[in-house]
C-alpha cells in the first residue's frame, strides 16, 4: 500500500549549515501529524520541501504515491495540498473575505480579457465565489468579521484566517506552521477544536506546533525532528514520557 | 474655445497613461520609472504608419501600436519577476535612458533631436479629424474606454489578484496561483493603455520629439499617479487634469516665458515631495 505522504532522504544544506539530514517519515491519512523539535531543527525547511517553496539536494516527496519532486508551489495546490506560514504571510490592506477568495482556484476572470469581456459573467460567478468564501469564515467563526481589513484584526483572529485561506484551496493535505502559537486560552481551545472538526470533515493534518499541552490534546501522532533528522516518531504519550527526547527539547542537550 | 478643447484632450491622453502607470505601479507594486518609454514607442508607431509612403488608417496604426507597446512593456517589465523593489527601479532607469538615447539618435526613425513634424491628423473610417473639438471628443472616447476597462478589471477577481501580488508574492504562490502570469497580463494591459495614448498624442500635436518621452515624462507620470492617488480609477483621472492646468494657470501670471518651464518643473517637483510627505494617498487613493 502506499503511504499518504511519503517524505524519503531529504537532505538540503544552506552553506555551511545542514537544515535536513536524510530526513524521512510518513503520513496516514486523516489523522493529525505534529511536527516537533526544538528552534532550527529543520521544522519549517521541511513545509518547505513538501510545499515546493524549496528544492532539497536529495530526496523526494510523494503524495498518494505520486512525486512532487520539481513541482511549482502552485501545482502543489492543485495536486492537494496546502500551507499556512508561521508569520502569517495574509494580504492586510485586503478585508478577510478578499483573503479567503484569494485561495479559491479556477475563478472565472481572474485574468483581464475575462474581466473585460464577460463583466456581468465574472459578476455572478464572483457573487456564487464570495457566499463560498463566507461559508468557509463562518466554518472557522469569522463571518461576521468578513468585510474588515485584516489589518484591523486581532492576532487570533488573522490565524483563524490563515487556516480559512488554505481551506479556501479545497486541499485534503493542510500543512499548518505554528497555528497555535502566541495564542491565548480562550483562543487556543478554539482552534484545538477547528483542527479536530477538520479532522471528521476528512483533512489530513500536519501541523508544527511548540506547546506541549496542544501537541497532546490534537496529535494522533508525533514526528519529532532533531537538527533535520527524524529522531522518533509515536504516539504524544510515548514521545513525552521519552527522556532522552525531553533533555533535548528542553534544552540541556548542549 | 479651442485652448479648453486642448487642455481637455491632451488631459484626456495622460489619463490613459496615469492608468497605465498606476495599474503598474500602484496595484501591482511594479515601480517602473520608464512608462514614458513606452508611450513614445507608441507615439512612434502611429507617426510612422501614418506617414509611410503607403499610409494605413488610424484605427489599424492605434492597433499595432498597442501591439508594439504590449510586447515591449512585458519585456522591460520581466526583470521585475527576479529583481524586486529597489533594483527593479534601478533596472527601469536604465530602460528609460536607453529608449531616450534610441529616439534622439536613431535620426532616420524618428526624426532625432529635431523630432517629427507634420503627423497627419487622425482619420476614423477615411475621414479626417481636423476640427479640435473632433480630436477631443475621441480622445475622450479612449480616455472613457480605458476607464471603462479599468473599472472592470479592478472589480473582478483579477484586480484582486494584482493588489494581493503587491503585498506578497509568496503567499499567492501558497494559494496555488500564478504570480507570472498575472504580472505579464498586467504589464500587457499597462502597454496597451500607453500605446494608444501614445498614438492619441502623435495625431493631436502632429508633431513629436524626444523630449515629450524622457525621464522627466515619467517623473511627472509618476507625479500624477500621486498626486491623484494611487491604486483608484479617481485618482488617475484627478492627476492628469490637475497636473496639467498648472502650466496653462502659469501662462496668467506674468513672469517670462523662459522661466516658465522650469517654474513647471519647480513645481511638480515640489508637489512631489509634499504629497509624498504630508499626504501619500493623494486627493483620492490610497497609500503608495
Amino acid at each position: 500500500m502506499t503511504a499518504y505522504l511519503e517524505v524519503t532522504g531529504l537532505n538540503k544544506s544552506f552553506g555551511g549549515l545542514q537544515a535536513l539530514r536524510d530526513c524521512s517519515f510518513t503520513i496516514t491519512q486523516g489523522r493529525i501529524t505534529c511536527l516537533v523539535g526544538p528552534n532550527g531543527a529543520g521544522k519549517t525547511t521541511i513545509f518547505n520541501a513538501i510545499t515546493g517553496f524549496l528544492r532539497p539536494d536529495t530526496g523526494s516527496v510523494a503524495y498518494r504515491g505520486n512525486p512532487l519532486d520539481g513541482l511549482s508551489p502552485q501545482a502543489i495546490v492543485r495536486h492537494g495540498i496546502a500551507r499556512t506560514f508561521q508569520n502569517l504571510r495574509l494580504f492586510a490592506d485586503l478585508t478577510a473575505l478578499d483573503n479567503v477568495l484569494i485561495g479559491i482556484n479556477g475563478q472565472f476572470a481572474e485574468e483581464p480579457l475575462g474581466a473585460i469581456f464577460r463583466p456581468f459573467h465574472a459578476a455572478s460567478t464572483q457573487r456564487r465565489r464570495s457566499a463560498e468564501a463566507l461559508t468557509i469564515l463562518d466554518h472557522v467563526g469569522l463571518a461576521d468579521r468578513a468585510r474588515e481589513l485584516v489589518r484591523n484584526l486581532s492576532y487570533g483572529e488573522q490565524k483563524l484566517l490563515t487556516v480559512a485561506r488554505v481551506l479556501a484551496t479545497g486541499a485534503e493535505l493542510l500543512l499548518l506552521d505554528e497555528p497555535a502559537s502566541g495564542m491565548s486560552a480562550g483562543a487556543l481551545d478554539n482552534i484545538m477544536a477547528l483542527l479536530r472538526r477538520l479532522q471528521t470533515e476528512g483533512k489530513t493534518l500536519l501541523v508544527v506546533e511548540h506547546n506541549t499541552r496542544v501537541v497532546q490534546q490534537i496529535a494522533d501522532d508525533v514526528l519529532f525532528l532533531h537538527q533535520g533528522h527524524l529522531m522518533a516518531q509515536g504516539t504524544p504519550q510515548e514521545i513525552i514520557a521519552d527522556p532522552a527526547l525531553a533533555e533535548i527539547y528542553f534544552g540541556g542537550a548542549i | 474655445m479651442d485652448f479648453w478643447f486642448s487642455y481637455v484632450t491632451l488631459a484626456a491622453i495622460y489619463v490613459l497613461l496615469g492608468l497605465s502607470t498606476n495599474l503598474l505601479v500602484g496595484i501591482v507594486g511594479i515601480f517602473s520609472v520608464s512608462q514614458a518609454a513606452v508611450f513614445g514607442v507608441g507615439a512612434y508607431v502611429v507617426a510612422h504608419f501614418l506617414m509611410a509612403t503607403n499610409p494605413i488608417s488610424f484605427l489599424p496604426a492605434l492597433g499595432i501600436s498597442a501591439l508594439c507597446c504590449i510586447l515591449l512593456n512585458v519585456i522591460v517589465t520581466l526583470p521585475s519577476l527576479r529583481v524586486s523593489g529597489d533594483y527593479f527601479v534601478v533596472t527601469s532607469f536604465g530602460i528609460q535612458l536607453l529608449a531616450t538615447a534610441v529616439f534622439t539618435n536613431w535620426t532616420e526613425g524618428t526624426g532625432g533631436a529635431n523630432g517629427l513634424p507634420g503627423i497627419p491628423p487622425p482619420d476614423l473610417f477615411h475621414r479626417p479629424l481636423e476640427e479640435t473639438w473632433q480630436l477631443m471628443v475621441l480622445c475622450l472616447a479612449g480616455l472613457a474606454l480605458g476607464c471603462l476597462c479599468f473599472f472592470l478589471i479592478m472589480r473582478a477577481p483579477y484586480g484582486r489578484l494584482l493588489r494581493a501580488i503587491r503585498e506578497d508574492e509568496l503567499a499567492i504562490a501558497a494559494a496555488g496561483k500564478n504570480v507570472l502570469r498575472a504580472k505579464v497580463s498586467a504589464a500587457a494591459l499597462a502597454g496597451a493603455f500607453a500605446g494608444v495614448a501614445g498614438g492619441l498624442y502623435a495625431t493631436f500635436l502632429s508633431f513629436i520629439d524626444p523630449s515629450s518621452f524622457d525621464l522627466d515624462a515619467s517623473i511627472l507620470l509618476l507625479t500624477m499617479v500621486v498626486v491623484g492617488g494611487a491604486r483608484t480609477l479617481a485618482g488617475s483621472i484627478i492627476g492628469p487634469f490637475l497636473l496639467l492646468a498648472l502650466p496653462q494657470l502659469l501662462t496668467l501670471v506674468d513672469i517670462p516665458s523662459t522661466f516658465a518651464a522650469a517654474m513647471r518643473q519647480l513645481i511638480y517637483g515640489v508637489l512631489l515631495i509634499v504629497f509624498m510627505l504630508f499626504r501619500p494617498q493623494g486627493l483620492a487613493g490610497e497609500r503608495l
